[in-house]
């Protein structure tokens, strides 16, 4: 092999490449997305209501309906002033028809006289039933309210009923926050919560899943039109293909590089301006070791997986599939936060295909023992070698041959035969 | 300067090619022809090392290949095709780089090439832009850039209109004055016949004529007619004495059956319709290949296609 023909190949990759509007656009997107995707649902959550909202009530044990109105009146106000919810009884008190009721109410609800109804069917302690009946569920404000509220009525009619003074019960009632605060290996004291670990490791995972897909899909296009044009022949006839698909790894490695680079910086000047603190220089270096890792692999992976396809549709659906396979550990996010010791945790880190990234969202939660780490990375890197060959032998057979695509036992026969 | 011996390449269950041999020998314009599918694709293939031969021996030089011979080789593949979106120039010197240039030589011979095909105001420009003819002349230049000692051109004509192909076949001339090598593929024989030195003939994978253009001629006597004529000749296809006839309008090639005479047969024709001309000649190229190729249901269509 000659390695000035697959540098040539490299820079020509590269520098094509870095001028396209995808590359382009997938810098500058990345980042934005993930600060949209962190920060845009809370600030839509934590919105106040501009208006007040009407609330139906039914009340079959006639207990809450008086107090249930008065307190969510004078309890939550809007920033003008006037009442977050005007509570409306539809019925209330024993004997009331609560089929006849529904039905009202929802009529009310379906014509927007209502913005839903709050609906007491079961009473007394120690177990009471109220439903939120909403068009939409997803104002978990409301229903956080009501709760809160009517637990508080039943609460000061125990205490009456169990002759407790209710001033007595409010003064014994305890505000309580339980704030997380994450050790690190020396015990030492870091000033990360749940939201900082959490959208850290979730950060990461979303910059290494980016990476890949976009000069995965890169990689893949590149050799599509290569094909389609045949200019792969004169590629072939000009340098081996082993020095086609090195030259094509190297140049999506600088690619790559340069996002991560550019990545970095923004990560940096967020940290400086902000002084969040997400990871420490160790952490941010051995992510960068999987990162690489990874981007090796999946480049094998979608050279192997791309140069058999022909048309533009089936390289979306192949590269879909492995969209599935990044996305895993993104599901696994919660899961891992809660129990990042698990035994499946430990597991799923040894499959090559996702060792990079379950590693990218372990790392940052609770860093992994010194030997999980070398034995993944050792894992990778035999992994990388083994889908590279196999990679190359498609690569090889796969990139002249048009028409129709090749079936996939066939693909697989290239891969172990050469 | 390229030998290929007794080359063979079988895919699944079809033979694409099968012992065929031929050489190239310095300074020969050498063409390659036969039908669609006959093979030739493949056995331009073979020779540029993209595909491996099943069995069978090439040799470049006496030399087996090499990574320095590949860089002695310039190829322009049959479908035209570059990357739309690049710019010429670049597209150009990336491709030279391939073949071993260093980039201030290789971008001092573009910018000569460019000249010459009169598109130095296209070198910025994206190569889809550009019409498919001069998209060609790229892929010309590309082929030719780094001074290769062999040029393997597949339908190096297609798209391009009689100025270019002029120009072209200039260029091939020199080419060959300059000592290269050029072997060119082709399915149209006129073209093959006034422009190759040598030619091999491959049908269903096979090679069945090959020698120099006088010799393939002789080897096929000078038992043709060449007639021009007004008036309806369809009549002449049917004449005793011609064994296979190929009708233009107002015009006709017509081989003689063995021991016919070509006086009969101009007694046979006179009167009938209007001679103007009537010439005793080798027969074209293209007789010869359907004669081989075709047989007489071939024949039968060409006449249909006139």
């Amino acid at each position: 092999m000659m390695m000035e023909k697959a540098f040539a190949v490299a820079k020509w990759e590269y520098l094509e490449k870095v001028k396209s509007k995808a590359f382009i656009i997938g810098l500058f997107l990345t980042p934005a997305l993930m600060v949209g995707m962190g920060v845009l649902p809370s600030i839509f959550a934590s919105q106040e209501d501009k208006q007040t909202k009407v609330i139906g009530l039914i009340d079959p044990t006639g207990e809450v309906a008086g107090q249930l109105t008065r307190l969510m009146e004078d309890k939550y106000k809007l920033e003008n002033g006037s009442p977050n919810y005007l509570m409306k009884v539809v019925a209330a008190g024993k004997g009331i028809d609560v089929d006849a009721a529904i039905n009202e109410a929802n009529m009310k609800t379906a014509a927007d006289e209502l913005e839903g109804y709050c609906l007491v069917s079961k009473s007394g302690s120690p177990d009471s039933v109220v439903e939120y009946r909403s068009k939409s569920v997803g104002d978990f404000r409301v229903s956080a309210r009501l709760e809160e509220t009517i637990r508080g009525i039943y609460q000061e009619k125990n205490a009456l009923a169990h002759g407790l003074d209710p001033s007595l019960m409010r003064a014994l009632n305890v505000k309580l926050d339980v704030k997380m605060v994450k050790l690190s290996k020396t015990g030492e004291k870091e000033e990360a919560g749940f939201e900082t670990v959490f959208l850290s490791a979730y950060v990461f995972l979303m910059m290494l899943f980016m990476l890949i897909m976009i000069s995965g899909q890169m990689l893949v296009r590149s050799i599509l039109e290569e094909k389609s044009n045949r200019i792969v022949e004169v590629l072939v006839s000009s340098c081996s293909s082993t020095e086609l698909m090195v030259g094509k790894v190297l140049g999506l490695s600088g690619l790559g590089f340069t996002q991560i680079g550019f990545w970095t910086l923004i990560g940096v000047a967020v940290t400086l301006q902000f002084g969040i603190n997400i990871v420490t220089a160790g952490i941010a270096g051995l992510l960068i070791v999987y990162f690489v890792l990874g981007y090796l692999f999946y480049a094998a992976v979608f050279i192997g997986a791309g140069s058999p396809l022909t048309t533009e549709q089936e390289a979306q659906q192949v590269t879909s599939y492995l969209v599935i396979l990044l996305i895993i550990p993104l599901a696994l996010a919660l899961p891992a936060m809660k129990d990042p010791g698990a035994m499946w945790l430990k597991i799923l880190s040894f499959v090559p295909m996702l060792t990079p990234t379950m590693m990218a969202l372990r790392i940052p939660i609770q860093m992994p023992s010194t030997g999980e780490i070398i034995g993944t990375i050792v894992l990778m890197v035999v992994s990388i070698y083994a889908a590279m060959v196999a990679a190359g032998r498609i690569f090889r057979i796969a990139i002249l041959s048009t028409g129709k695509s090749p079936k996939i036992a066939e693909i697989i026969r290239w891969a172990i035969k050469g | 300067m390229l030998k290929a011996s007794h080359l063979r390449k079988v895919f699944a269950a079809t033979v694409a090619v099968d012992d065929v041999s031929f050489e190239i020998k310095r300074g020969e314009i050498f063409g390659l022809i036969g039908p669609n599918g006959a093979g030739k694709t493949t056995t331009i293939r073979m020779i540029l090392n993209i595909l491996e031969p099943d069995s069978g021996v090439i040799m470049y030089d006496g030399q087996p290949f090499s990574g320095l011979v590949q860089n002695t080789i310039g190829y322009l593949p049959e479908e035209r095709g570059l990357y739309r979106k690049s710019k010429l120039l670049d597209t150009i010197l990336y491709l030279a780089e391939l073949r071993g240039m260093k980039r201030s030589h290789a971008r001092a011979e573009a910018l000569q090439w460019l000249k010459r095909f009169n598109l130095t105001d296209y070198r910025d420009r994206k190569v889809e832009e550009l019409s498919k003819g001069n998209q060609q002349k790229i892929q010309f230049v590309i082929a030719a850039i780094h001074d290769p000692k062999l040029l393997i051109l597949d339908e190096p004509f297609s798209g391009l209109d009689p100025v270019n192909q002029i120009l072209f076949k200039d260029i091939f001339q020199e080419l060959k004055q300059a000592g290269k090598g050029i072997v060119f593929s082709t399915h149209q024989m006129d073209q093959a016949e006034k422009l190759s030195d040598a030619l091999c003939l491959i049908n269903r994978g096979r090679v069945v004529l090959d020698g120099t253009v006088r010799n393939v001629k002789r080897q096929y006597g000078k038992n043709s007619v060449h007639l021009e004529f007004d008036g309806e000749g369809d009549f002449m296809k049917s004449l005793p004495g011609v064994h296979r006839a190929i009708m233009y309008e107002n015009a006709a090639e017509l081989e003689l059956a063995d021991g016919a005479r070509a006086r009969d047969l101009l007694g046979a024709i006179n009167g009938r319709v209007e001679v103007r001309k009537f010439e005793l000649l080798e027969p074209s190229l293209e007789s010869i290949f359907i004669q081989i190729v075709g047989g007489p249901e071939v024949a039968a269509r060409t006449r249909e296609a006139i």
